[in-house]
């Protein structure tokens, strides 16, 4: 335990060690402020329309925008570097189990993209003690909110890892990730889009976009969240059967 | 402390490795010699765990690598050619994270950091960030992170890749002082360093291990004859004549530099042809300059060994 928390920690401080960390932030940040200053100017025209999550996240092109951009950027370097630069080669003749280097990444991974998602929580504050008495803020709703972006982010986030291990660069690891996270999301039209009953049905079981709109609206459903975690352990499954193929492959 | 039986390892239909067996005792300081692409490191790979074999039993402190891989790991200090580093971490905080992932116990973390500092010299440069040091000063991070566990068995692939004179003789240095607490197989291509640091040698070429000795041994068994340089002042035809009659000489090599012979004449290995050359040079009244038996070289019988047809120097 003590030395996965170590890999785990390592990994973690890697990203604010790079620049990459920060200018993942500022983007980050700018699209989640646009999202919030259309949210403020809404309000202000007196839109009742859902929940103030849902406007800001669920429904919010510009968090989708966020998630595909930061998603790659966070895990592209975390094999491909290691390759790269053969320090894989080090860190895999150290008594670690390919499990445990993997969910080090993967924690590692998951807990800067939670520490991205910590300053929005001041767009909450902010309205709150903004807001006439009776604010449309929804306590349940943000914390449901928050709990589907990291279960959406572990899934994502776990595609991003196999795509890193899957090679050397960076910037291909960057792309696969960035190209099947994009057919993920447009998959998530199909519900609104298929004319199928059959389609709409399978759509909505695995939509990130309807799951995200749920989420924000404060109901946690135990199926998006088992869909979710059962996919982020297959991928990561994956990941760990390819960093073992190292040993036998040609 | 190292047991190799059978060892093969192919890629695809190349075979990089190909039924190896040789056994490294413990406290044995042991060199692995071979071209490039003659299967060192992957060799060394397969040690350490990081690839597995295709078909063979390696054993390492008795443990199988390939079942008790975790526990191989943990006695083993393995550097990798390039030696590689997180550049962006500083001295201490890498070696402070290899120990804990090698699962030295915290309360020996302290003490072991200071001494492998200490060891190889980097008591002033744990607050640096690896990124920005010097190639000597990374090759001894990476010494550092070998030894911070204190492993039974170092594995080192060319310590001493691109430092400069100075620097190489200080790992040298080093890797003596190692010997008497570890045992360690040295993988290299700088033959005089072999034979500096090493007490015995493992020759390796495409995939198979062509001799292991001491280099003293390998030297007189597989050195071939004796060389014997002269200068001599005369005649250049009657000169070649009279060394080429003499007996148990193999050939000459002569040739004219100005009014001076200079020649390299090979013998058997058994006599000793010298007082021959003397008498028969002071019989013709030539003058001689030079007289004197060239030490074979590790070279000659590691580029014996590994090279086929030998191509000599001077031919």
């Amino acid at each position: 335990m003590r030395v996965f928390l170590t890999l785990m920690r390592r990994e973690w401080m890697s990203f604010f060690l790079s620049p990459v960390a920060y200018v993942i932030f500022v983007l980050f940040l700018v699209l989640m402020g646009l999202s919030f200053s259309m949210l403020i100017s809404l309000l202000a025209e007196g839109s009742q329309s859902g929940s103030v999550m849902r406007q800001l996240l669920g429904e919010s092109l510009f968090f989708w925008l966020a998630m595909l951009m930061a998603i790659p950027t966070i895990t592209m370097r975390q094999f491909a570097e290691e390759k790269h630069n053969g320090t894989i080669e080090s860190l895999m003749t150290a008594p670690l189990t390919d499990l445990q280097v993997v969910l080090a990444k993967f924690c590692g991974g998951l807990g800067f993209f939670a520490v991205l998602w910590l300053p929005t929580m001041a767009y909450a504050i902010l309205l709150a003690q903004v807001s006439p008495a009776g604010a449309p803020l929804d306590y349940t709703s943000m914390i449901s909110s928050y709990i589907g972006i990291l279960l959406i982010g572990a899934f994502y986030l776990s595609v991003g890892l196999l795509a890193s291990s899957l090679t050397r660069n960076q910037a291909v690891a960057a792309v696969i990730t960035f190209v099947v996270l994009c057919s993920l999301f447009f998959w998530g039209f199909v519900p609104y889009y298929a004319r199928g009953a059959s389609w709409q049905e399978i759509g909505r079981y695995t939509s990130s976009v309807v799951h995200m709109m749920e989420f924000s609206r404060g109901v946690l459903d135990t199926r998006p969240v088992v869909f979710y975690i059962s996919g982020t352990a297959w991928f990561l499954f994956i990941t760990t059967k390819v960093l073992e193929s190292r040993k036998w492959r040609a | 402390m190292i047991s190799v039986a059978h060892l093969t390892k192919r890629y695809g239909r190349f075979a990089a490795v190909d039924d190896v067996s040789f056994e490294v005792e413990r406290g044995e300081v042991v060199g692995f010699l071979g071209p490039n692409g003659a299967g060192k490191t992957t060799t060394m790979r397969i040690l350490s765990g990081y690839l597995s074999a295709t078909a063979g039993e390696v054993k390492v402190a008795g443990y199988d690598v390939l079942t008790q891989s975790l526990e191989v790991r943990r006695r083993i200090g393995y550097l990798p050619e390039s030696v590689p580093l997180y550049p962006e971490m500083r001295v201490d905080e890498y070696l402070r994270f290899r120990a804990r992932i090698k699962q030295l116990p915290s309360r020996r973390l302290r003490s072991m950091l200071g001494e492998v500092k200490e060891r190889c010299g980097l008591q002033q440069m744990g607050r640096e960030v690896i990124g920005h040091l010097s190639r000597g000063y990374r090759q001894r991070v990476g010494l550092a992170d070998v030894l911070v566990h204190d492993p039974e068995l170092l594995i080192l692939d060319e310590p001493t890749l691109g430092l400069d004179p100075n620097q190489n003789r200080q790992i040298r240095e080093l890797i003596k002082q190692l010997a008497s607490r570890h045992t360690i197989l040295l993988c290299t291509h700088i033959l005089p360093e072999a034979e500096l640091t090493c007490k015995r040698l493992l020759i390796i070429n495409k995939g198979h291990i062509v001799a292991s000795d001491t280099p003293e041994n390998l030297k007189s068994t597989l050195g071939g004859g004796n060389r014997i340089r002269i200068e001599v002042k005369g005649p250049l035809d009657e000169v070649r004549k009279a060394m080429t009659v003499l007996p148990h000489v193999h050939r000459a090599d002569l040739c004219e530099d100005g009014s001076w012979i200079h020649g390299l004449i090979e013998t058997a290995r058994e006599v000793d042809l010298r007082p021959n050359i003397f008498e028969l040079i002071v019989r013709r009244g030539w003058v001689l300059r030079d007289l004197s038996l060239e030490n074979r070289s590790l070279e000659d019988v590691y580029i014996g060994l590994t090279q086929a047809p030998i191509a000599r120097e001077g031919d």
